[in-house]
């Protein structure tokens, strides 16, 4: 078996009937009241040893509708992947709830409901299976969900292979036969054989050759706007979120600090954190009118979080009041969709 | 150039033995003035690391360095036998992607600062351990007399990575090579990593090779730029020259695969096809599968580097018509 990579997404694939029915991708205004997929005050702690406590997400909100890409963006150990492991149900939150279309989901998930939200890892050289064939971990997920058998599965395993830009022949291959990319490609087409309502993907792309990148978030724009699925992609890259979110939300040390749409964020962003974040990542052009607002040290641990605003002692525009008061997440400029837990949120940066 | 403090020419290492031979880097060659700097760019396999290894006598087994010159200061560096590293000594450093597991888990930070200039300059201990402290504070640790007392597992994974550069700035070296320094680091400790490197060379004038697959990270310490595909040198020249307007089809195919953060008006494109397996390189141009631009002679003969004459002596390219790739 020769792997080539299959050919252009857009030439080759025509949409599954399973699909056909749910909506295309809505317009801004026509967003429905209930999110597909809300988390209300998420909180997680890890024990950290000696009787400690790690807390590694705190009160943490979030709401995906139809067709609309979340990006969670964050450095390491904000708390990011937490997150995407109890929206994913993969973990249990401290506290906190986790619905579907309203829908509570529990403590110990149906199969139904796991069926509903699946998780895109970063690192497919782990993620998959190295002894089983393409056919034979599709193939085992459809039948245990009762989605296909007989000749469907077959076609169903092809239709699936066409949707994700393979060969239908790679079916027959094993992941030590694909290269990073095709093996994404295949993480991605396990996610999608049990029809989940939302994708979860946790940097799906930073393991990842420059060159394929491109193509592997093109699949998911793509696969999000014929499916109508709602999606959280998780990366530490701004220009990945910029690239593909509709909406955007910024963690630090376990909290969300700005959230909104995401030019808000990217051109006019209310939280210094987020500033910092702009500031220090690397362009490809230098910018005529950026601030240099480098950022002092590095994130503390969150088992020692600062008081008041954990941001306070890295914050360039920090004051006395910040070191004592939580900022709460509100609206900036009021009345705004957008949500900034900043004392001085009505600033402009 | 002959004001080049590092040159480097037609560098070839090879990969097993016999009958699975294969070259991962082929006649690759630059130049690095003192306190200059140039960013060696390239996805997996480019041979990017390989050639920075060669460069330190560092090829892991198996691994042979066939032909090539290393020239640092005009004296040319043995790559193997007992003269290889004794010849780098406190003048090439290096600096490793993991700061984990460049660090022994054993000892104080300034403990491994410290055995640097007393092992390599013969200091005493107590100037050496002085000296640690020195370099710690110049790398811009916080505390850095307290700090001298931590084990690598104390510390955050940037100041692991200052601790690697200060110890490789112990030896008091004329260049430094950086392998992929802060692709395990986040993005606000990368950008103060990137700006000490800057500092570094301004102050100290230590000439400095960053290899890195990351566009924008390169654009930011290199003056120059040398782009890598399948173990070869397919363009260089000044980096603004190079980002800006480029004479290789590879080096276009990466910009346009960019995700970039100022341009939402363009999606990023991938290069179509994948990157060829060393062992069996395309014949002619490496890159003529996946490109464009080819025409049917680029799948016969090997385009050769060529100059591109226009007053700018160091830009070069491995392409047969650069002129088309330049029209876009």
């Amino acid at each position: 078996m020769n792997p080539r990579p299959g050919p252009q997404l857009h030439e080759v694939v025509p949409p599954l009937n399973q699909f056909a029915a749910t909506p295309a991708r809505l317009p801004e205004r026509e967003r429905p009241a209930v999110p597909l997929l809300a988390a209300e005050n998420l909180c997680v702690s890890f024990p950290a040893g000696k009787g400690q406590w790690l807390t590694a997400v705190e009160d943490v909100s979030l709401t995906v509708s139809e067709g609309e890409t979340l990006g969670i963006v964050g450095e390491s150990g904000c708390g990011k992947s937490t997150v995407a492991r109890c929206l994913a149900g993969l973990l249990r939150p401290g506290s906190g709830t986790v619905s579907l279309r309203g829908e509570l989901l529990g403590a110990r998930r149906t199969r139904e409901q796991h069926r509903a939200v699946q998780l895109v890892f970063q690192d497919p050289y782990s993620s998959l299976n190295p002894r089983l064939s393409v056919r034979s971990v599709l193939s085992e997920l459809l039948v245990f969900h009762g989605l296909a058998q007989g000749e469907a599965l077959e076609r169903r395993c092809q239709e699936l292979m066409a949707l994700v830009g393979l060969p239908a022949d790679a079916l027959d291959g094993y992941p030590s036969s694909f290269s990073g990319g095709q093996r994404q490609r295949i993480a991605i087409a396990r996610a999608l054989a049990v029809e989940p309502q939302v994708v979860v993907a946790d940097e799906p792309i930073s393991s990842l050759d420059v060159s394929v990148q491109a193509a592997i978030l093109a699949l998911f724009a793509d696969l999000r706007d014929r499916l109508g699925i709602g999606m959280v992609l998780i990366s530490h890259n701004l220009a990945v979120v910029r690239n593909i979110c509709d909406r955007a939300a910024v963690m630090y040390l376990g909290r969300v600090v700005e959230v909104g749409e995401r030019e808000e964020i990217f051109t006019d962003p209310r939280h210094p954190y987020t500033r910092a974040l702009l500031a220090a990542a690397p362009r490809l052009r230098p910018g005529p009118d950026r601030v240099e607002a480098r950022l002092r040290g590095e994130p503390p641990s969150p088992t020692a979080r600062p008081s008041g605003c954990a941001f306070h002692p890295r914050c360039p525009r920090a004051e006395p009041v910040c070191a004592t008061e939580r900022p709460e997440l509100l609206p900036a400029p009021a009345g705004s969709s957008r949500l900034a837990a900043c004392h001085f949120r009505d600033e402009k940066g | 150039m002959s004001s080049a403090l590092l040159q480097v020419r037609d560098l070839t290492v090879s990969v097993g033995r016999g009958e699975r031979r294969y070259v991962a880097v082929r006649d690759v060659g630059f130049e690095v003035p003192a306190g200059g700097s140039l960013g060696v760019v390239g996805e997996s396999g480019s041979g990017k690391s390989l050639t920075l290894r060669a460069l330190m006598a560092l090829l892991p087994r198996g691994v042979r360095a066939e032909r090539g010159v290393v020239e640092l200061a005009g004296e040319a560096l043995p790559f193997t036998g007992p003269g290889a590293r004794r010849a780098r000594r406190g003048r090439l450093a290096m600096v490793f992607q993991d700061p984990l597991s460049g660090l022994d888990p054993v000892y104080t930070v300034g403990t491994q600062v410290a055995e640097v200039p007393r092992r390599v300059l013969g200091a005493s201990a107590a100037a050496s351990r002085r000296r640690a402290v020195e370099l710690l504070r110049m790398v811009g640790m916080p505390d850095p007399e307290q700090r001298a007392h931590a084990f690598p597992h104390q510390l955050s994974g940037g100041m692991r990575q200052r601790v690697l550069i200060a110890m490789a700035l112990a030896s008091e070296p004329k260049v430094l090579l950086c392998d992929e320094p802060t692709t395990a680091l986040d993005v606000t400790v990368q950008a103060q990593v990137l700006e000490l490197l800057d500092d570094l060379r301004r102050r100290l004038g230590v000439a400095v090779v960053f290899v890195s697959h990351d566009l924008a990270v390169v654009r930011q310490v290199a003056d120059e730029l040398a782009v890598m595909y399948t173990g070869r040198v397919v363009e260089t020249g000044p980096a603004t020259e190079v980002l800006g307007h480029p004479a290789h089809p590879y080096t276009l195919g990466l910009l346009e695969a960019v995700v970039d953060l100022d341009d939402t008006a363009h999606a990023p494109q991938a290069i179509p096809g994948a990157l060829p397996d060393l062992a069996h390189v395309p014949s002619g141009c490496p890159f003529h599968p996946r490109c464009r631009f080819a025409s049917d002679d680029c799948a016969l003969s090997d385009p050769g580097f060529r100059y591109l004459g226009d007053g700018d002596a160091d830009r070069g390219t491995a392409c047969k018509y650069p002129e088309r790739v330049m029209a876009g």
